[in-house]
């Protein structure tokens, strides 16, 4: 078993989605993430499990190496293909046993901004990790951040930003979800913005890239 | 000296057979690793069918420009560009300003792609875009540099709000310059412009000024993703 789940691990860190995909090279006509969870459900292995010791194994290896300039946006996006092949499998499984995932985490860029390059980014790797992820999408005012608070109590906000006039806007939302209710949690992020302003603003978390967030979730939410 | 100036606004229409975008720098600007799959055939077919016909476009407009310490002056509007880009413009006589866009199809093709779950091929053709819009530009640029060579005048750098400590905000003054709508570009009030693949700027003209080479090591975007990356220097919004 641990080998199939280092496996797996492998297949979501190079992004080798199914068993014809022809990436990575080293793996021709070797199964993918899509074969290999499917094998580990049929010999009962939880969806938990796969998602624990495998899935998230495997992406956190690519945050990683994201952050550490050893692989780019293109290679990440293969992962998360990989990771999306998995989680077809695991979906209905949580389904029926809703608080399997570790936690929720409502992301979307700011209104006014339209950019969503680095916020889909986030979103996969955030998922990738574990997390059910709200993707508001973009130009998203604060009411629908308060909204989908509301709906989804314990859940992490995530603010995108990739201007320094929308910067103004990610303040402004920040503050009014902070006076709507101080306890919800606001990650931010997007070229322009830094820890500074994140203080400034009061915000809780500023991270450059995606696996901040992760590890910032990791520690916040239980 | 010679004056450039008129009334006219200056526009063209590119095709994109005519920016003769190849696979290689769109790899190269999207960081594909060289152990990643070539997605070349993916890009050509898309330069040659979806986006055939995007309506690339962009346009300029010649003003006399007075630049004192670190603004600059024109026709009684005052451009607040900071100190790096007051510099490099310091001997400009004249400002042309300039918009252009790779057409709103980009985002819509990029739009569709995502939708199916092809964030790679998404993510290609949005850097596509980038590439577009930056290559016509190199175009228009040199339309510029050409009128000003045969009268004697060289030109400086492009340069943007949003760059260099020159505040994103003052693209609503530069626009205004522009008639309304021109080549299809929109600026919201966050100073986005509509569609998304545009970009806006001047460039100084005059007998003294001088065009600098693009070196990572001088820049101060250290975040930049395109830093150091094999071919990104060529495009000057691209590297920060
Ligand atoms: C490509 C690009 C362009 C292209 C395409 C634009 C597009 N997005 O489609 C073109 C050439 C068209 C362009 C135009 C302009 N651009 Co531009 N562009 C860039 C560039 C080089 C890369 C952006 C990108 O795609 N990044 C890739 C993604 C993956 O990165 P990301 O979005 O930053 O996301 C990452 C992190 O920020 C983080 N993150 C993002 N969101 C979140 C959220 C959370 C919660 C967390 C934790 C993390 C996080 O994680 C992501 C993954 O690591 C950046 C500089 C840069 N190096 O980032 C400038 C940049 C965004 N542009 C900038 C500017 C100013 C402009 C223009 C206004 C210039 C002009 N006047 O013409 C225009 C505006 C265009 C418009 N429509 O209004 C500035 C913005 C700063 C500012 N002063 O406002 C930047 C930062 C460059 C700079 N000066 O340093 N641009």
């Amino acid at each position: 078993m641990e080998e199939l789940f280092e496996q797996l691990a492998y297949c979501i860190e190079y992004g080798k989605i199914n068993k014809p995909s022809p990436f990575p090279p080293d793996m021709k006509d070797k199964d993918g993430a899509d074969e290999i969870t499917q094998q580990l459900l049929n010999e009962g292995i939880s969806a938990d499990d796969i998602l624990q010791k495998a899935l998230i194994v495997g992406m956190e290896k690519v945050g990683v190496k994201f952050r550490e300039n050893k692989v780019f946006v293109p290679q990440v996006l293969m992962s998360a293909k990989a990771m999306d092949a998995a989680m077809a499998h695991l979906k209905p499984h949580f389904a029926n046993s809703p608080g399997s995932q570790k936690g929720t985490f409502i992301i979307g860029t700011v209104e006014g901004d339209l950019h969503d390059i680095g916020k889909n980014l986030v979103a996969m790797m955030v998922e990738g990790n574990g997390y059910e992820v709200i993707d508001l999408g973009t130009d998203v005012k604060a009411e629908k951040f308060i909204e989908a608070a509301e709906q989804y109590p314990g859940a992490v906000i995530g603010l995108s930003a990739l201007l320094t006039t929308t910067m103004n806007n990610m303040e402004e939302i920040t503050k009014a979800i902070k006076s709507h209710n101080r306890n919800i949690a606001i990650c931010i992020g997007g070229a322009p913005v830094n820890q500074d302003f994140c203080d400034k603003i009061g915000a809780d978390s500023y991270n450059p890239d995606p696996q901040g967030v992760v590890e910032f979730l990791n520690k916040t939410v239980e | 000296m010679q004056s450039l100036i008129s009334d006219n606004i200056v526009r063209k229409r590119f095709s994109v057979e005519e920016l003769q975008i190849t696979a290689e720098e769109v790899e190269s600007l999207a960081r594909m690793d060289e152990n990643l799959p070539s997605y070349a055939g993916f890009i050509e077919d898309e330069l040659l069918g979806r986006l055939k016909n995007a309506s690339i476009q962009g346009g300029y407009l010649i003003e006399p420009a007075e630049v004192v310490d670190e603004t600059i002056i024109i026709e009684g509007n005052n451009f607040e560009v900071g100190p790096t880009i007051a510099g490099a413009l310091s001997n400009s006589e004249q400002v042309a300003f300039f918009v252009c866009t790779a057409g709103n199809e980009i985002s819509e093709r990029v739009n569709e792609l995502n939708a199916k779950g092809d964030w790679l091929e998404a993510y290609l053709v949005d850097v596509m875009g980038s590439v577009m819009v930056e290559t016509a530009m190199d175009k228009l640029q040199a339309i510029i540099e050409n009128e000003c060579v045969a009268n004697g005048l060289r030109i400086t750098n492009r340069y943007s709000p949003g760059y260099s400590g020159w505040n994103v905000k003052e693209q609503a003054l530069l626009f205004s310059f522009f008639p309304e709508k021109f080549c299809g570009i929109t600026l919201s009030d966050s100073c986005l412009m509509h569609p998304v693949k545009s970009v806006s700027g001047f460039i100084g003209i005059g007998t003294k000024v001088r065009y600098r080479k693009h070196a990572c090591s001088q820049c101060n975007a250290t975040n930049c993703i395109y830093r150091n990356s094999k071919k990104h220097c060529d495009f000057s919004h691209l590297n920060g």
